[in-house]
């Protein structure tokens, strides 16, 4: 296994207060939500995997009364289990449904758009999981309108909800530090007081490219 | 690509940006010795971004240039990454001329065909070299044609066909990881910029009648967009820039981490709204006012 305290990005001096705030910081990074519906989400796994046994690795080392395998408290980031796949909900669908979603977590979108045009039945598991083959593929307007149709039939099922509420909202996802929540069309943000353009090179030769403010 | 890839100065370093500048330099240095002079003319921060995205290491130099005859600037030394950005740019502008000439009629039409034959010899070049490359370029162009003639009300159809043909740069690749997570961020890259400049053109489609997928999907309220409409629009754009950040996050970009950090993380969401709110180019205007001439 590669150096835990390079994997955490600390110093082997750093104190426990340090490892815990870059592992919570990492963890918060590739947390599953940021990578739900991702192409990548396999990837981001890794990653968390790799931070959680790094973690681990170092606070057994130090053996400082944290126990062997504790996350630090109030961890809750104990990777994939809660959103492996979909294979797991649907038990109450039927079972071409089932097949649908199977096909979406083995990634073979093909299929699983196959299997959900011959079905006559529209109903909001459905357009959910239209929603979420539109996701996987990077169509994120037709998905958020799919899912928004999922809740409009089946309101208060709380899967198509979270869909839309991940997909919707900005607020939630990871930042480094320094950034503040920046989103298009919030004519009150930061970016009136940002740097807005570039100057290019310029061939009439006054030191070639700067940065304007507006 | 169209010049709305911008990183957040504020959030870089002297020396951050300075590596940015000579980023560029070297992209142009590079297209100079590939292409030939005329080809330096195609550079612009968008293909600088993507030289950023496709560089490792970098080594620096010290060069003179017509932009700068006396003083020697600091120059990222030519790499594969630049020469692979260089071909790409090249590829990708000749295109996009060939496209305006087809798009528009009378002076501009013998414009855009003018340079797409000045480029001529430099695109058979880099098609040369990245045939698939252009294969899917000249696909997705295809493709794209077809919706506008078909006047798609889709907003993420025909911006799939740009998506996809800036994401398959990832297949020029060799690492296999790389290549999922460039794909991933290419296509969002692409997707972003293809609604921004629709975003933008909105006004101008709207009087001219000219294909554009927002003017389909969305009621208009005066030829802007509002209410919900604006949510929506916005939401999908801050969608696309999270999954870029997402994917940023799963690859060491090295000494060009902070530039793409806070082009995925503030720059773009910047853009997005001064494109939103009609000042993207008043700001460009002003940049315009004080140097005429913008490209070398």
């Amino acid at each position: 296994m590669n150096d835990p305290y390079k994997i955490l990005n600390v110093p082997s001096t750093a104190t426990d207060e340090e490892v815990k705030k870059a592992y919570r910081e990492l963890a918060r990074k590739y947390h599953p939500d940021n990578y739900h519906d991702s192409p990548l989400e396999d990837l981001a796994q890794e990653k968390m995997k790799e931070i959680n046994e790094a973690y681990d690795t170092i606070m057994k080392m130090r053996g400082s009364g944290h126990g062997a395998g504790s996350s630090p408290s109030g961890g809750s980031y104990s990777g994939s289990s809660a959103y492996g796949g979909y294979g797991a909900y649907g038990t109450q669908a039927n079972a071409r449904f089932r097949e649908v979603r199977a096909a979406i977590s083995r990634g073979d979108l093909h299929t699983a758009e196959h299997l959900l045009s011959i079905l006559s039945d529209h109903n909001g598991e459905w357009y959910f999981l239209k929603g979420v083959i539109c996701q996987r593929r990077g169509w994120l307007d037709e998905a958020r309108r799919n899912y928004e149709t999922a809740c409009q039939l089946s309101p208060g099922n709380p899967e198509y909800l979270q869909a839309l509420e991940r997909l919707s909202s900005a607020g939630q996802a990871y930042r480094p530090e320094g950034y503040e929540v920046f989103t298009t069309g919030c004519s009150d943000n930061m970016c009136g007081r940002l740097a807005c353009a570039y100057c290019l090179c310029n061939a009439l030769g006054c030191g070639g490219v700067r940065f304007l403010w507006c | 690509m169209f010049g709305y890839v911008r990183a957040a100065p504020d959030k870089l370093t002297a020396e951050e940006e300075q590596r940015y500048r000579a980023l560029y330099c070297g992209l142009c240095h590079t297209l100079g010795r590939r292409y030939g002079a005329v080809s330096r003319m195609i550079l612009n921060y968008d293909f600088t971004f993507l030289a950023a995205l496709l560089s490792g290491a970098i080594k620096t130099e010290e060069r003179r240039c017509v932009a700068s005859p006396v003083k020697k600037r600091t120059v990222a030394r030519e790499n594969e990454a630049l020469d692979l950005a260089a071909d790409v740019s090249v590829i990708l502008t000749y295109w996009k001329l060939r496209d305006g000439a087809a798009d528009s009629g009378g002076l501009s039409r013998r414009g855009y065909g003018a340079v797409a034959r000045l480029l001529g010899r430099a695109y058979r070049e880099a098609a040369r070299l990245h045939p698939d490359f252009d294969a899917a370029t000249c696909r997705e162009l295809e493709r794209l044609a077809t919706l506008e003639a078909e006047r798609c009300p889709s907003l993420d159809k025909p911006a799939d066909t740009f998506a996809r043909l800036l994401g398959s740069v990832a297949g020029e690749l060799q690492d296999p990881i790389q290549q999922r997570i460039m794909e991933q961020l290419l296509y969002h890259l692409g997707r972003w910029i293809y609604l921004v400049d629709a975003l933008d053109d909105l006004k101008e489609d709207a009087e001219s009648g000219n294909y554009n997928p927002i003017l389909l999907r969305f009621s208009l309220d005066n030829g802007t967009l509002t209410g919900p409409a604006r949510e929506a629009m916005v939401s999908t754009l801050d969608a696309s820039i999270r999954q870029m950040a997402a994917a940023y996050e799963l690859w060491d970009f090295g000494v060009w981490s902070p530039i793409i950090r806070s082009t995925v993380y503030q720059g773009l969401y910047c853009v997005g709204n001064a494109v939103l709110e009609g000042t993207f180019h008043t700001a460009e205007g002003r940049r315009g006012a004080r140097g005429k001439k913008e490209q070398v």
